[in-house]
């Protein structure tokens, strides 16, 4: 099982939680597999077959634009966080 | 330098003279304003003298039918663009927003937004013919503070804008404000309840630019094939040529993007202004068209970063910082867009604070769209949180590093996102701050002091692609497609010389267009140096093993027999075997044929940055001048692969932060007209204001890159304004709040004159 952390505006479709436990081989599969678990959160994470556009994936610490297909093993950490830009 | 687990490298860490300094330093670098075509025409820029009105009607007919005019552009030729958002690798913005930016459409939402567009035969003949353009305004009433644009009856910039709320949904009533974020972790209320002390402020930084030397420039010519050439100043071409195409509806294969030497940037010059404008007036007129921007076009036209409204409140238990609430609101401009949630995410990323709600604020304004500026956001929000851990270690009794230090975060940490740190250099480069020659000289005298201050950012990764050539002579040539700002030539071919064991000056590198190499992000976010030095090493890699397989075949041998090692390839077994890089370099056309290595990454892993600053100042009580006499910064640099850029670069962040600290504003009137929008009455400050910046390069290796690097320069421009106001503080007793804390700020503050 990989653990999710969810970010405080979703919390309220997890009941609160702010980690949740989901099997997925791939990011796509596992943000999936949350959805069936807090209803709703595969429409605030995933748009037009990717990841929202103001979104970045943290996985394992390392926040990165990655694709639905992103292979997932089982004890990685997945993190939703804002997408974020530099200047220099 | 303090020296964490490095290895003997022979390039990285020397310090040679950079590719591309000799060509500037003799005045024959190009830039864009050099560029010359044939039948090159030239454009101007009319622009809004409202901050805030709706454009009834624009009529263009008497400046067509003047006889040095060749065309004229408004929105209106600008094609529809779709809802998208634009990811230009260094963030997202919104195709329509842009494309409103670029040309106003019914609104004018600023001063300075541009209306329509000429092209006539000489440059003069074009701002000449942009008096012969009747636009008829009516104005509306300017909003130019987020406090003024959150209040329920303000002024709307547009009428349908609603604010999306941290649950996502869409609030019910129109409002400036576009977005509304909330981070929230731990029991906040009881470690308030449970505090030994609590501190609590409100404070206010203003619009600040980022000041680069080389204004905004582009030259467009459409080919009648419908290709489409750019040439312009920038920091990202790839960016350019995706913007481009998402507003001119052309596929990136038409368009090909020149990216010329570039005076400096700093995140202003990573969206597009003159770009597509002087493509639709190439295309009407048929002929190469350059528009460049004057200083005032630069501040009134162009993206400086947000001031904004923050108000935090911080907790401490027993020497642990508890609870930390703080909220933020950033001046977007005209377009939603602010750097808050980079803010937000940053000014608590130095400490282990396990109760929390922050609260971030998108707000647009009646003043330029906001750009990226060197750790965009990070700098007012540590003005804020910083100030407050100075007044929490007072009430702690504790010295402001130590207090800094027990409150670190380390390895494991998690920030307010949740994600936990990598590898981070805190602890280290508070320790080189405490341990420095400065903090452990005492600072005397009256109406003198010293304050500290940490600082975050989180560096980007992003992608990168290079090739490299490898010459007869056993020169190679670097093709890349970063924008050489802040030495990125040299450092890319320092990499590229340590993989392939040459001498630096063997590495010939070369910033190429958008059709010469593969796509490369902006240079921004830090990621050069470390995205673009992953592809290096990668090119190096590849070349290594075409080496090794080349000599394996002259030797008739297997390719496991043979190293390569120090520049050399070595047979396992024979010692008399032995062929320099340079000399296998020359048997090229008998051993295969041309050698390229090419690298292409998408960097994931860029390590966090962490500088301390430690400043002395003197106030002068009379006049309110503040005086910087001693500046010391330490930083983690990963690995410093040109040690001299690095202090180039925290040096430069550092004034830039002195700046923003102590003059620079944009001073807007009542009617949302900048008052000081030129360098004389812009102050930035210059070498006579200030002491020698000493830097101590910290070196805490990043595991996510081959020779551990690590972005070093935004992180550089974030401790000072909460430094300096801190060392402000210890000489004089009073807590500045708002920015900048100008001679008038201090006078009147201590005075009690406001």
């Amino acid at each position: 099982m990989a653990t999710v952390i969810v970010p405080s505006p979703l919390r309220p479709l997890c009941e609160g939680a702010a980690t949740v436990e989901a099997a997925g081989a791939t990011l796509g599969e596992l943000l999936r597999a949350v959805d069936a678990i807090c209803p709703g959160f595969w429409e605030r994470t995933v748009e037009d077959g990717r990841v929202r556009p103001e979104l970045s994936i943290a996985l394992n610490g390392h926040a990165h634009r990655y694709g639905l297909s992103e292979p997932i093993a089982p004890r990685d950490e997945v993190a939703i966080v804002p997408a974020l830009g530099g200047g220099r | 330098m303090t020296t964490i687990e490095k290895p003997a490298y022979k390039v990285i860490g020397t310090r040679p003279i950079r590719p591309d300094g000799v060509e500037k330093v003799t005045g024959k670098a190009l830039y864009g304003a050099d560029v010359h075509l044939p039948d090159l025409v030239h454009g101007a820029v009319l622009r809004s003298p409202h901050a805030h009105a709706r454009i009834r009607s624009i009529d263009t007919s008497a400046a067509e039918a003047l006889p040095s005019v060749l065309a004229v552009v408004t929105h209106a030729d600008l094609p529809a663009v779709a809802d998208t958002v634009i990811d230009t690798g260094e963030g997202v913005t919104r195709a329509s927003d842009m494309s409103l930016n670029v040309l106003a459409g019914d609104k004018a939402l600023y001063r300075g937004h541009a209306v329509a567009a000429v092209a006539a035969t000489s440059a003069h003949e074009a701002l000449a013919a942009l008096d012969a353009i009747a636009v008829d305004y009516e104005p509306l009433p300017p909003v130019l503070s987020v406090r003024d644009a959150m209040r329920a009856d303000a002024p709307l910039l547009d009428e349908n804008r609603r604010t999306k709320q941290p649950d996502g949904a869409l609030s019910d009533g129109p409002s400036n404000v576009a977005a509304h974020s909330r981070f929230e972790g731990g029991d906040l209320e009881a470690a308030f309840a449970d505090a030994d002390a609590v501190v609590e402020r409100e404070f206010d930084t203003k619009m600040v630019h980022q000041g680069y030397i080389e204004p905004h420039n582009g030259t467009a010519n459409w080919n009648p094939d419908g290709t489409l050439t750019v040439w312009t100043s920038t920091q990202g071409a790839f960016a350019v040529r995706a913007m481009l195409a998402e507003l001119l509806r052309l596929p990136v294969s038409r368009i090909r993007v020149v990216p010329m030497e570039i005076g400096g940037g700093f995140g202003g010059k990573i969206g597009i202004y003159l770009e597509p404008l002087a493509a639709l007036l190439s295309r009407e007129c048929g002929r190469p068209v350059q528009l460049t921007m004057d200083r005032t076009d630069v501040f009134q036209a162009t993206g400086p970063t947000s001031g904004g409204h923050m108000k935090g409140r911080l907790a401490v238990k027993d020497g642990v910082i508890t609870a930390a609430e703080v909220s933020l609101a950033f001046e977007a401009g005209a377009f939603p867009g602010s750097p808050v949630m980079a803010g937000a995410m940053c000014m608590l990323s130095p400490y282990d604070v396990a109760n929390f709600r922050v609260d971030a604020y998108d707000v647009v304004v009646n003043k330029p769209k906001v750009a990226a500026y060197r750790a965009p956001g990070a700098p007012n929000a540590a003005f804020c949180v910083e100030q407050l851990i100075d007044e929490l270690a007072r009430e702690a009794n504790a010295d402001p590093l130590a207090f800094r230090l027990r409150n670190s975060a380390r390895e494991g940490t998690r920030m307010i996102t949740g994600v936990a740190h990598p590898r981070i250099g805190h602890e280290e480069t508070i320790g080189a701050a405490r341990d420095s020659d400065h903090y452990q000289s005492p600072i005397e005298g009256p109406n003198r002091g010293r304050g500290v201050a940490s600082g975050f950012w989180f560096n980007a990764g992003m992608q990168s692609s290079v090739v490299a050539s490898v010459n007869p002579d056993g020169t190679v040539n670097l093709i890349e497609g970063s924008t050489d700002i802040g030495g990125t030539r040299a450092s890319l071919a320092m990499q590229l010389a340590e993989t392939l064991g040459i001498p630096y000056d063997d590495v010939r590198p070369t910033v190429a267009d958008t059709d010469s190499v593969g796509h490369n992000d902006v240079t921004g976010g830090s990621r050069t140096a470390y995205a673009s030095g992953q592809a290096v090493y990668e090119a190096g890699l590849d070349i290594q093993r075409q080496l090794v397989e080349r000599a394996a075949r002259l030797w008739e041998c297997e390719a496991e027999d043979v190293s390569f090692v120090d520049g050399e390839l070595r047979h396992a077994s024979d010692a008399d075997r032995r062929l320099t890089f340079a000399e296998l370099a020359g048997k090229q056309m008998e051993t295969g044929g041309p050698l390229q290595g090419r690298g292409s990454v998408v960097a994931r892993s860029p390590g966090a940055a962490y500088g301390v600053h430690v400043v002395d100042v003197e106030v002068d009580p009379d006049t309110g001048k503040v005086d910087i006499l001693r500046y010391t910064i330490a930083q983690d640099a990963g690995t410093a692969v040109h040690p001299a850029y690095v202090e180039g670069q925290m040096q430069g962040g550092v004034v830039q932060g002195i700046g923003w600290a102590l003059n620079e504003e944009y001073y807007y009137n009542e009617d949302g007209r900048m008052e000081n929008a030129s360098f004389l009455d812009y102050r930035m400050p210059t070498s006579l204001d200030l002491p020698m910046i000493d830097t101590i390069i910290v070196e805490v290796p990043n595991p996510g890159h081959p020779y551990g690097v690590r972005g070093v320069g935004e992180v550089p421009i974030v401790p000072p304004l909460a430094a300096i106001a801190n060392a402000i503080h210890d000489a004089t007793g009073h807590r500045f709040t708002e920015l900048p804390i100008s001679p008038r700020r201090v006078v009147e503050e201590l005075h009690h004159l406001r």
